[in-house]
């Protein structure tokens, strides 16, 4: 009967129906991945397994927060930035796995975990701490203060260290692949702030009275796009780079 | 993605937030606010034109002031006998100048589709600019006389249907141009977000910022980008700094002109609002430089210059 009781989904309840299927989305994506790896190079097997990764601990999450939010009706902040928390810094290990043919060092790999942590946690004080009935200013401190972590994260992909990397790894596959996932940060990762801003005191809150319901509802479209995506575009270099190799 | 993409992007997702959260803010603060930027980062994209011109046409430098000059004082002329035409003309120039700065590095030569291409990019901005913030233009117009003659020319409806049209002819042309695989699909996505963003900010943003936001990083970072790799890849400077020098005198001599003026005009010498006569000087000064920039591109497209410095 509890389980019944929490599994109901009101049918209007666009954000109860994208938890769901965001969770069925990346826990089907993880097993996708997971079985998918032993089809690829050897190189390329850690990429995938990251890949999994991301997904699986997502579909956790989102295990957790969609249970949170229909027994509640709040969003599940906390679980949502310990989810984040994990997946974004993986997501950066992913460029530097698929660079580190080319050259990349490690510290590459800490200044991207460094920058994806510095983003998420000033998001989380922006998102968690802002004061009862909600305040702008807070809102506008820590999400521009989030934003310069994005923006390091947007130049090493498009610019930086990234970049080059890819242009000097003389693989086609490799440098499409890294602008695909370039893009995926410029454009899909720009979702993210849309939800933050209609939190209250957010912009988008209170000049356009788009409610804090809709902080879930963008969340969980952008970590669908991205998670899943950013997964399916390493996974594409991975299989097309196993293929071309097994055909030289 | 350009350098001055993500530099304006940059500066958006900074910026928008603190002039969000500020609500309207007074021209008089934009003023005060954009004036350094725009004497600093606009005003240098343009003041080594005579240098650019001479290294594609062999005239002298006296020769080349001396016309600059002449069509500075026909423009000015214009706007003393025909306001409104000057006026049009100066929107025109400009929109076809902006467009051109945009798109230059995805091609090699300058057929008229990308001509009209360039024109419809920037008809759509201007218009865009003037149509989403033309309360604060109106306003601004109607506390002075002498902007009465252009004051028809603002209606929204107008200006909606400007607007609305030469941004739809954009989409299309930058539509066109992928399939007959001048653009890539990428460069195409790349400027429909651009295009987007700018326009979006324009909504955003009171009119001036949102002006000097786009002009300064879209447009005279990327000029000044090109002029300085240029000049850098013709030896005719090896440094920053020696660029910075270059470009220094005759941004001085237009700054220190623009306040002689505006002395002027506080001393009652020059019956003019500051406002009117800025307007006359920029677009004085933009006549002879879209000509100039137009032969320093048709250089750069000789000399495959994009091919490894985009």
């Amino acid at each position: 009967m509890i389980f019944l009781e929490v599994l109901t989904i009101p049918k209007d309840d666009a954000i109860a129906f994208t938890f769901f299927t965001g969770y069925m989305a990346m826990l089907a994506a993880s097993i996708f991945f997971f079985f998918e790896r032993s089809r690829v190079d050897g190189k390329w097997k850690l990429s995938l397994l990251v890949s999994g990764l991301i997904t699986f601990i997502a579909a956790v999450h989102y295990y957790y927060m969609r249970d949170y939010y229909l027994a509640t009706g709040e969003n599940p902040t906390a679980l949502r930035y310990i989810d984040w928390t994990l997946t974004v810094p993986l997501m950066c290990v992913e460029f530097y796995l698929l660079t580190k043919a080319a050259g990349a060092k490690i510290g590459l790999l800490w200044k991207l975990i460094f920058a994806s942590v510095w983003m998420l946690v000033a998001g989380y004080i922006g998102e968690a701490f802002n004061p009862e009935g909600g305040s702008t200013s807070h809102s506008v401190l820590w999400g521009v203060l989030s934003t310069i972590g994005y923006i390091y994260i947007l130049y090493t992909a498009w610019f930086g260290e990234v970049a080059k990397l890819a242009e000097a790894s003389n693989s086609d596959v490799v440098k499409k692949g890294v602008r695909t996932l370039a893009w995926f940060v410029l454009v899909g990762w720009a979702i993210y702030p849309i939800g933050y801003m209609c939190m209250p005191g957010g912009w988008l809150n209170v000049a356009f009275g788009l409610g804090s319901q809709n902080v879930d509802l963008f969340y969980n479209i952008a970590d669908a796009i991205n998670k899943i995506g950013f997964g399916l575009v390493v996974y594409n270099i991975a299989i097309t780079s196993s293929e071309n190799l097994k055909t030289a | 993605m350009t350098r001055a993409i993500f530099v304006f992007i940059a500066s958006v997702l900074l910026l928008l937030p603190f002039i969000l959260n500020e609500g309207g803010i007074p021209i008089s603060y934009q003023m005060i606010i954009c004036t350094p930027f725009l004497l600093l980062l606009g005003i240098p994209h343009g003041a080594i034109d005579n240098i650019l011109y001479l290294r594609n046409n062999p005239i002298k430098n006296g020769k080349f002031i001396g016309v600059y000059l002449v069509l500075v004082g026909l423009n000015i002329g214009l706007w003393v006998i025909l306001p409104g035409v000057a006026y049009i003309m100066f929107l025109l120039l400009s929109a076809y100048h902006f467009g051109q700065s945009q798109f230059s590095h995805y091609f090699n030569k300058q057929p008229v589709i990308y001509k009209v291409l360039y024109l419809f990019w920037g008809v759509s901005i201007i218009s865009g600019l003037v149509y989403l913030n033309v309360e604060e233009i109106q306003q601004i117009m109607s506390q002075h006389k002498e902007f009465a003659a252009f004051y028809s020319l603002h209606q929204e409806n107008h200006m909606f249907y400007i607007f609305l049209i030469s941004t739809i002819c954009t989409f299309l042309l930058m539509i066109f141009l992928t399939a007959k695989k001048y653009l890539s699909l990428e460069t195409l996505l790349m400027e429909m977000l651009v295009l987007t963003l700018i326009i979006a900010c324009f909504y955003l943003m009171p009119l001036l910022i949102g002006f000097t936001l786009y002009f300064v990083t879209l447009h005279s970072f990327k000029v000044l980008r090109e002029e300085y790799r240029f000049l850098n890849s013709e030896r005719v400077v090896n440094s920053i700094s020696n660029f910075i020098i270059m470009v220094t005198p005759f941004t001085l001599f237009s700054i220190a002109g623009i306040g002689l003026l505006f002395g002027l005009i506080y001393l009652n010498i020059l019956s003019l609002s500051y406002g009117y006569c800025l307007l006359i000087v920029i677009s004085s000064i933009t006549l002879p430089h879209v000509f100039v920039m137009n032969s320093f591109y048709n250089l750069l497209f000789r000399r495959n210059f994009y091919k490894g410095h985009t």
